[in-house]
């Protein structure tokens, strides 16, 4: 059985648990299960995302557990310090998700509909655990692992293509999946950024590099074993993020890294400190700014000092 | 807390006073935020003697009411109604902005009592509206009460709260607004005007009472008249006067924050007594 579609996972969250409720900046979409089985426990409350994330504290002190749903830009931005001061340091039950709009997908929509701070905003607030999951997959278990943690989370939907089916996956907050062993490079990612990672990998290994992917879903807290196994085992990291390359993913792993004093480098993927000014859609963005799969492979190229070349991958 | 109101004004104004009194005690010890505490005396008086439902002994009893401060910097004045309550001993004041206090410089949910932490400006209307929605989805009768600056109505966002308020017929959610016409540094109406803002809450389809923030009886009478709009959500505008109760804070422009010193203080109790 394939992952189902967010707001059928919401709707059965909302079944197991009468205290979720569901609230929407102007995303109604996202509510549609969940109202026509439950109409007095979801609630648009219109372009207003200030208000929106201090409904759902307010609810939260009722004893609800609100998922508040926005377009990743304007929820993490316009209601940040409500995210802050009324969920963060009030602890405040309540899941903030984006429900459109994470990293580059806004595309030809332009920079006003890019959310490419939204990890790093998310991560400064104390307590808060942040999940970027990187398939519909990983997003069902998100959603799942976020209405029974307590405590404030961003979850950022995503319905991307891993190339992986369900069997034999597990998901845990705080805990990388493996999406592919490797040994001589780590691919660490998060988020709608898993594809293009995926894709390089592959390529590196047509080439015959050996790159492990890590899909780090929960960038806060991080798994910071994952990293320091991947430091031991594998001759660098690259981090890969549709995001800016300061302060999201490629932040969080490059602070694990030089407090450790980590003995193996690292280049971090990601928007460079731009606007994406270009008009052009998501894969003509991710092209551009050099955070696709060719500029992943550069990357690794540049960390490992040698030549990559079309060889076929060696056994082991 | 229920009595004839020959009993009950007397008692809320003795309840304000001594509110005021407190506050001037806790002025002198620290630098705080004394005008706006000043003006809100008989509103919080009005609020934790007779109107709130609330057991200090009790304070997460799920049939409760609600109180927000939005206006999170006035803690001297909600330290001070808390106390008198009982929420924790009045000799506790002593300890306001020490180290390692439970009752620090803007509203926290540290101290016994206070069940929103505030002090950015904006916030409280829209977490007084969720727990409204959530009273009625549990279809408690329980009711919610925020208390705003005037000031602090220049932020959007209690806007935003005010159209969804309006617009999802929260009637048990309460606004009062301690209309004391001073900002941090400058009359409201000089920085950027709130007039007519009666007609702007009944605009955004606000119920609204305007009354005297100084007198026990009109602010009993507004609200006793909660919903005063059918099936909407109540404003009451607490026309007030920054520094209440202290001739030269009154006259001086209200001292948004300042400190007492051990002359003033004297000075403003023996005001206070008389």
């Amino acid at each position: 059985m394939s992952a189902r579609p967010y707001p059928e996972v919401l709707l059965e969250l909302a079944r197991e648990n009468p205290a979720v409720v569901g609230l929407a900046a102007d995303c109604s979409g996202c509510l549609a299960s969940l109202a026509s089985e439950f109409p007095d426990r979801a609630l648009d409350l219109g372009i207003a995302e200030s208000n929106l994330i201090g409904v759902a504290a307010g609810l939260a002190i009722r004893g609800k557990v609100p998922f508040a749903h926005g377009m990743a830009p304007f929820l993490t931005m316009r209601s940040f310090e409500q995210i802050r001061t009324d969920l963060g340091y009030g602890h405040r039950n309540v899941k903030v998700v984006s429900a459109a709009c994470t990293g580059l997908t806004g595309g030809v929509y332009g920079p006003t509909h890019h959310a490419i701070e939204e990890i790093a905003l998310m991560r400064l607030i104390p307590g808060m655990t942040v999940l970027m999951p990187a398939d519909a997959w990983q997003t069902e278990q998100a959603a799942r692992a976020a209405a029974s943690l307590p405590g404030c989370v961003y979850l950022s939907l995503a319905s991307g293509d891993v190339g992986l089916d369900e069997s034999g996956r597990t998901f845990e907050v705080g805990r990388a999946e493996l999406l592919r062993p490797g040994r001589d490079v780590t691919l660490v990612t998060t988020g709608v950024a898993t594809a293009g990672a995926l894709e390089a990998a592959e390529t590196l290994a047509a080439a015959g590099v050996s790159a492990r992917l890590l899909s780090m879903h929960t960038v806060k807290p991080l798994d910071v074993e994952a990293i320091r196994s991947a430091a031991r085992e594998t001759r660098g990291l690259v981090t890969v993020e549709e995001h800016s390359i300061l302060g999201g993913l490629g932040g969080a792993v490059a602070e694990v890294m030089a407090e450790w004093a980590c003995p193996v480098p690292l280049r971090r993927v990601g928007l460079p400190d731009v606007f994406a000014w270009k008009t052009g859609g998501r894969e003509s963005l991710r092209r551009h700014y050099h955070l696709g799969a060719e500029a992943i492979v550069a990357a690794v190229r540049d960390l490992l000092g040698t030549a990559i070349t079309e060889t076929p991958e060696k056994q082991p | 807390m229920i009595g004839s109101s020959e009993v009950l004004v007397p008692e809320l104004e003795a309840r304000a006073r001594a509110i005021r009194r407190r506050i001037v005690e806790m002025a002198e010890a620290q630098p705080c935020h004394i005008g706006g505490s000043l003006s809100m005396a008989e509103i919080l008086a009005v609020l934790y003697f007779h109107v709130l439902r609330i057991q200090p002994e009790q304070p997460d009893e799920p049939g409760r009411d609600h109180f927000i401060l939005s206006k999170g910097h006035a803690t001297p004045a909600l330290y001070a109604a808390l106390a008198e309550r009982g929420f924790f001993s009045p000799s506790e004041l002593k300890t306001f902005l020490d180290e390692d206090s439970r009752l620090p410089g803007h509203a926290c949910t540290k101290t016994p009592g206070v069940e929103v932490s505030t002090g950015s400006m904006g916030h409280g209307l829209s977490i007084g509206l969720g727990i409204a929605l959530g009273c009625r989805m549990d279809r408690s009768p329980s009711r919610v009460y925020v208390l705003l600056g005037d000031g602090e109505l220049q932020e959007g966002s209690n806007w935003e709260a005010a159209m969804a308020a309006a617009h999802l017929d929260a009637d048990n959610l309460i606004a009062v607004v301690d209309r004391n016409r001073y900002q941090a540094s400058a009359l409201t109406e000089r920085l950027c005007s709130l007039e007519p803002l009666s007609e702007r809450w009944s605009s955004f389809g606000w119920g609204v009472a305007s009354v005297d923030g100084h007198q026990v009886s009109q602010l009993l009478r507004a609200f006793r008249s909660v919903p005063c709009r059918k099936g909407r959500p109540t404003v009451i505008l607490a026309h007030t006067v920054k520094g209440k109760g202290v001739s030269w804070v009154e006259s001086g422009g209200g001292w948004h924050f300042g400190r007492f010193s051990p002359e003033q203080a004297s000075r403003a109790l023996a005001e206070l007594r008389a």
